[in-house]
This record gives C-alpha cells, structure tokens and sequence, in this order.
C-alpha cells in the first residue's frame, strides 16, 4: 500500500474527499440507527438493571397508522408498569424499531434490536409476510422471545412464538352461523392473493358448509386492484346473501362503494370483514357500508358496557390523542393483551431468561385489557379471549353480540 | 342485455379514468420527452387539495375546480425549481422526478396520519336504465374525460400556442431561432400536464377513497399506456390508456382476476413487439 504512488489529479482528490464524507456520514447513520427509538428506563440500578423490551413495528409506510398505534400502547403500558415500580423490582426500557412496512428494510432493524440492544423480547410485526421475515431473526437465530399481536389467519407453531391476537376460529366459529342467521345462506369470499385470505377462507369454508350455508364462489384479486365491476356483477347475479370480504385496502373502498351502487345493501345483502375496526370505518361513506358485520376482541362500543375497556381508551386518548386510535384490526389490542402477559409471566417467573419466561407464558393469564381479560392456552401458544360481533350504524359500531366467556383459539 | 350494459358502462367507466390520468403523463412525456415518475403524485396532490376544501367543509366540487389550478402552479414552481435542470438528461430525470415523488407520497401520507379517508362524490345518484344502475358520478367522468381529451388536442392543432408547444418539441433550436421560447413553453407544458393531473385526482378521489398511494396504482398502468401508444405524439398515449383501462376491467369479467392482472401486460409486451414505436409512432399530434 505504502509505495503506491498517491493520486493527487485534480479530479481524483474532491471525488475521494466526497467518498470519504460520505462514507463518514452513513457510517454515523447506520451506528445510530435510523427510525431508532430508545424510551430510557425512569431509574435503574446495579442491583435492578432495566429489563429491555424490544418492539418491531410498521411506524412508516403503507400500514404505518397501525404501527404507530401498536408502538403507543407499548409506551403507555411501559410507562405504567414504571410508575407501579417495574417488573421485578426492575425498570423496563423501550426499544422501538421501524419494520417500514416492508420486509427487507425491517429486517437487518430487528437484528439491531437482538444484536445490539440485546434485548429481553420482541412484540411486533403486523403482517403475516412480516411476521414470517423476522421470527427466525428473533427466536432461532436471536434465541429471543418473540409475541406476535396481530389477528392471523392460525398455524404459527414453532416454539417461542406466542400469538395475542385472534385466529380463525375466534372470528368465524361464531360470526359465521350468526351472518347465516342474519343474512343468509349464499355466501361469496371476494378475496386478496396472499396468505392471510387464502388460510382464513379455507377455515370459513368448512364453517359455512358445517352451519348449512354455501360458497358459491371463492376468488382471489391482486393486491392493487381497485376496479371490482366484474365481481359485484357476480355478487349481484348469483344472488349472493353474504359478502365475506378479505380484500384489503386500496381495493376494499372502491369494492364496497360499486357494491353499494349495484344496489346490494339495498336487497338485503350483508357486508362483512373480520379485520374491520373504527380505522377502517373512514374507507366510505357511512351508509355505503351501513349494515357491515365484523367479528373481532374489541370494538370502542364495547366500552359502554366494559368500565375497563373504558378506562383503558380513555388513558390512551388522553396521552395519544389524535388520528392514531387504539383498535382491534390494527394490532394494538393484542400488542395490550401480549406486553401485560409477558409482564405477568416475568414476574411469575422471577426471571427473564427465555426458558423460564417461557414456561410461565405458557399458562400466564390477565385480567384486564381492551375487550376483556385473556389467558394463554397451555401448550398452544396462543391466547383464549372474549370476542364481540359489531356492525356498522351510521358511521359508528354496535355490538350486536359478546361471547359468553374467553374463545378458544383452537390452534396447534 | 342488462348485464351487458353494465359490463360495457363499467368497463368504458374504468377507461375513461385511466385516460384522463395518462393524459398529463402522456403530453409531458411526448411534448417534453420527461417520464414525470412523480405523476402518479401529482393525482395524489390534486386528490388531497379536493380533500383539503371538503375538510374546510366548502363543497367538494369547489375542490375539484381548484385541483387542477393549484397542480399547474405546484407544476410550475417544481419547473423551475427543479425539472429545467432535467431536460438534457431524461435517465436523471426520472430518478429525480422519482425521488419528488417520494416526497411528495410521504408528506402526505403524514398529513393523512396513513389513513384512508372518504371524500363523497358531487353526484351519489344513479341513473336507472332498464333495471340497471349507472352511477352519475362515473357518467360525469366519462363526460369530462370526453370534453378534456377533446379541449387538449384542440389546444394543440388548432392554436397558435400548440403550434410553438410542437415546434418547440420537433426542433427546439429552430423554434428558438424563430423566436419561440422554448424555456417558457416548457415550463407551460409541465404546468399544463400537472393541471390534468390534478384534475384526475379530484375526479377519481370519491371513487376510490384519498390515501397516500393512490398514485403508484396508477403510474404502472400509465406507462405502460404511454409505452403502448408510443410517445411523440398526443394521440398515442390517449390510445394506448383506452386499451389498457378497457383491457383491465374487461378481462376480469372472463377470466381469473389474477391471471388477467399479468395478461394486460403481456398483451402490452406482444403489442410493442410488434410495433416497437408505439401504436402510433408518428403523426402531427
């Protein structure tokens, strides 16, 4: 190296200055980290170390409106958990990391998180392509607990990974007969091409079959497709009575608009989506989905009959307030339900070594949360809990039915 | 006979959109030879601004007439700021016209807060023909696409400001010898191609709802109009958007909405095989 001779041509000096600073200057983004968030534990000592709560979640891109409601209520519960002296005797700190919507920024992110911040357990992912990108990183290769909060489509199986959020079974072993009671028996299961409605249609098929109804067409759209004409025309001459819909946004607003305008409501067709909540509400107009029926853990109209569901809104309106809102289909229930089983199965365990956290995790039960307490069935790794149908009135929800105690998830 | 009018109205419906969004992609493109990628933005923008007087709570239409003002002034200032610098170097400017589109996605996305917000149509009734229903709100589309496409080509063969816009675009030295400015035509182009951009946005926002990606549903389709039809032309892009609006929402009415998501391409590709230029690669318009 030494006795090359140095290229000091005018030309080759600035671009190798320019390299230079530039390297300088991502290498400094990349050690701080770009959509890093730290929350410091409020106090921490060498006989109580903070206990180091990891979250991934979609803060930026296309479902970065559920991400960050997923992130608020980690902030909220950690700053609660503080205030009542931690878990313990030990504070907990938040490290917060973008998954962008997107898999291959939000991985090499959940690596900082394990690698970096070693931290104790990650919550996270809201997408079923998320989850399935960064779980390896978290408990294979990270040997890391990993809680999962979204509502899926079931079969998540490995050891390690908890699931908070509803499954199949939980949104369609009840809802299903109810839509035939309350709609009809010809059913339709207009569909995205990807796994989370292809798995969950397959489940609802056997429901529809099971409680005497029929699908009298399942279909699958790509991602993007806004145009439905061709498919509420289908709807309209097969005499459908219910609407199962798995589209997602941006093709749900135009299909439930041209549905409404060919005059389905109108006839008496039921609408109905499982993963619609009070976001999802703003897609369209009030009454081009008048009549919608969902199925989910929780509904804001549940607070008028639940105090704690109230409170627990209320807590979160006041210190989020804003267009960011603490709902079912967005994750952030089951983000509530998974840090405050974690945190019970921590202080059960007196530890927060995988293998112990783990083996109390298995059984850990909460009394309070958004819709109701939830308990973890032993050895299946995902979570019992109330489940509510609502539908659409004017802009609002109205729960239309409550289950009677906590729904089994049925899974693995 | 009822379904098939329903079937021909939706699927004419969904073209007449495609056109009127390809329409400003299409003349910045033939008129300037810039693939604006930040297009599919600017229909954002003039979806927003719609959204923006319905927040005021003035009347949605009152929006939808100062969409296309508000993008051709946006247009016009982004011209001068940064496009000019593009023109010499077409590869640059789409990288950077893709990067003012970023922006510009994700500064509205956070206005939004990443949301999916309604915004109602002037018109919400349905006309009623022989048992079948036709929304007004998409008849007025077709009709103003209609009156758009023809009020542009009128713009450029019939008037003496479409006569230096060609010149300007066949022989920009000789149109500047004739003493045509071709720096101010250009910057009116741009303008003029962000007011239609605009103008498509606010139309098609009460149809399919304002969120920040609205405009990347567009922009494949739009280029693939303007590869389909050719650039250089005006006519060629119109033409190349009516057979890619009317293949996309015909094609699911035969086969499996998936499979005919991936045909339009391939027709597209068979198609430019063939005629390599564009359908129609040369022409005074």
């Amino acid at each position: 190296m030494g006795d090359k001779p140095r290229d000091l041509s005018p030309a080759a000096a600035p671009s190798r200055r320019r390299f230079l600073q530039s390297t300088a200057w991502t290498a400094g983004a990349v050690a701080t980290g770009v959509g890093s968030w730290v929350i410091p534990a409020p106090w921490a000592n060498a006989a109580a170390p903070p206990i180091k709560v990891g979250i991934a979640t979609d803060l930026t891109g296309a479902i970065g409106y559920a991400g960050n409601a997923d992130a608020n209520v980690a902030r909220m519960l950690v700053k609660d958990i503080n205030a009542a002296g931690g878990v313990i005797g030990r504070p907990l700190e938040l490290y917060i990391e973008d998954t962008a919507s997107n898999e291959s920024v939000a991985v090499p992110n959940v690596q900082k998180l394990i690698q970096r911040d070693h931290v104790d357990v990650v919550l996270g992912g809201i997408t079923s392509s998320m989850r399935n990108a960064i779980k390896d990183t978290i408990v294979k290769r990270g040997k890391t607990l990993y809680i999962y909060p979204q509502l899926y489509e079931g079969k998540e199986c490995e050891s390690y990974i908890y699931c908070t959020g509803p499954t199949p079974a939980q949104q369609c072993d009840e809802f299903i007969p109810w839509l035939i009671k309350n709609g009809g028996k010809r059913f339709a299961f207009p569909s995205a091409n990807y796994i989370w409605p292809h798995v969950l249609n397959a489940y609802a098929r056997k429901v529809v079959e099971a409680s005497g109804g029929e699908v009298v067409f399942e279909e699958y759209y790509p991602l993007d497709q806004i145009d439905y004409s061709a498919t509420v025309s289908k709807i309209m001459n097969e005499k459908i009575d219910v609407v199962f819909n798995t589209v997602i946004p941006p093709g749900v607003g135009p299909f439930f608009k041209q549905l409404y305008e060919a005059g389905f409501s109108k006839r008496g067709g039921r609408l109905s989506c499982v993963y619609y909540d009070e976001n999802t509400l703003n897609i369209n107009e009030p009454y081009e989905i008048e009549g919608l029926a969902s199925c989910l853990d929780y509904f804001r109209a549940v607070d008028k009959t639940d105090p704690v569901s109230a409170r627990i809104q209320a807590e979160y309106e006041k210190e989020f307030p804003g267009k960011i809102l603490l709902a079912a289909g967005s994750a952030a229930t089951g983000m509530y339900r998974g840090i405050k089983l974690w945190a019970a199965a921590v202080t059960e365990a007196k530890s927060v070594k995988r293998e112990e956290v783990a083996a109390a995790l298995d059984h850990a039960k909460i009394s309070e949360a958004p819709g109701g307490p939830a308990e973890m069935v032993p050895g299946h790794r995902h979570c019992k809990m109330r489940m509510y149908i609502a539908v659409a009135k004017g802009g609002n929800y109205e729960i239309e039915w409550k289950s009677e105690g906590l729904l089994d998830p049925k899974e693995c | 006979m009822d379904a098939a009018l329903n079937a021909v109205f939706e699927i004419l419906s969904f073209g007449a959109i495609i056109v009127l969004v390809v329409l400003g992609l299409g003349i910045i493109a033939s008129m300037m030879g810039i693939f604006n990628f930040a297009h599919g933005e600017f229909v954002l923008l003039g979806a927003y601004t719609t959204y923006l007087f319905y927040s005021w709570g003035l009347p949605v239409w009152l929006g939808m007439l100062a969409a296309p003002f508000v993008l051709a002034l946006i247009g016009l200032v982004l011209e001068r700021l940064a496009i000019r610098r593009f023109y010499a170097v077409p590869i640059v400017a789409m990288l950077g016209t893709y990067a003012l589109g970023i922006i510009i996605r994700e500064t509205v996305r956070m206005l939004i807060g990443g949301l999916y917000v309604s915004i109602p149509a002037p018109l919400v009734a349905s006309l009623v023909i022989g048992g079948v229903q036709l929304p007004e709100w998409r008849i007025a589309i077709l009709v103003i696409t209609a009156l758009v496409m023809a009020g542009s080509y009128l713009l450029l063969t019939r008037t003496s400001f479409g006569l230096r816009m060609r010149a300007a675009l066949e022989n920009p030295a000789l149109a500047r010898a004739s003493g045509i400015s071709t720096d101010r035509i250009y910057a009116i182009s741009f303008a003029f191609g962000s007011a239609l951009a605009g103008l498509a946005g606010a139309l098609v926002v009460p149809i399919f709802s304002l969120f920040a990606d609205l405009g990347l549903r567009f922009l494949i389709q739009g280029f693939l109009a303007v590869m389909l039809g050719g650039v250089g032309t005006f006519v060629g892009p119109v033409a190349g958007a009516g057979i890619i609006g009317v293949l996309s929402a015909a094609l699911p009415w035969a086969i499996s909405p998936v499979l005919a998501d991936v045909l339009v391409f391939v027709i597209a590709i068979v198609i430019v095989k063939f005629r390599p230029g564009g359908l129609i690669s040369r022409g005074r318009v």
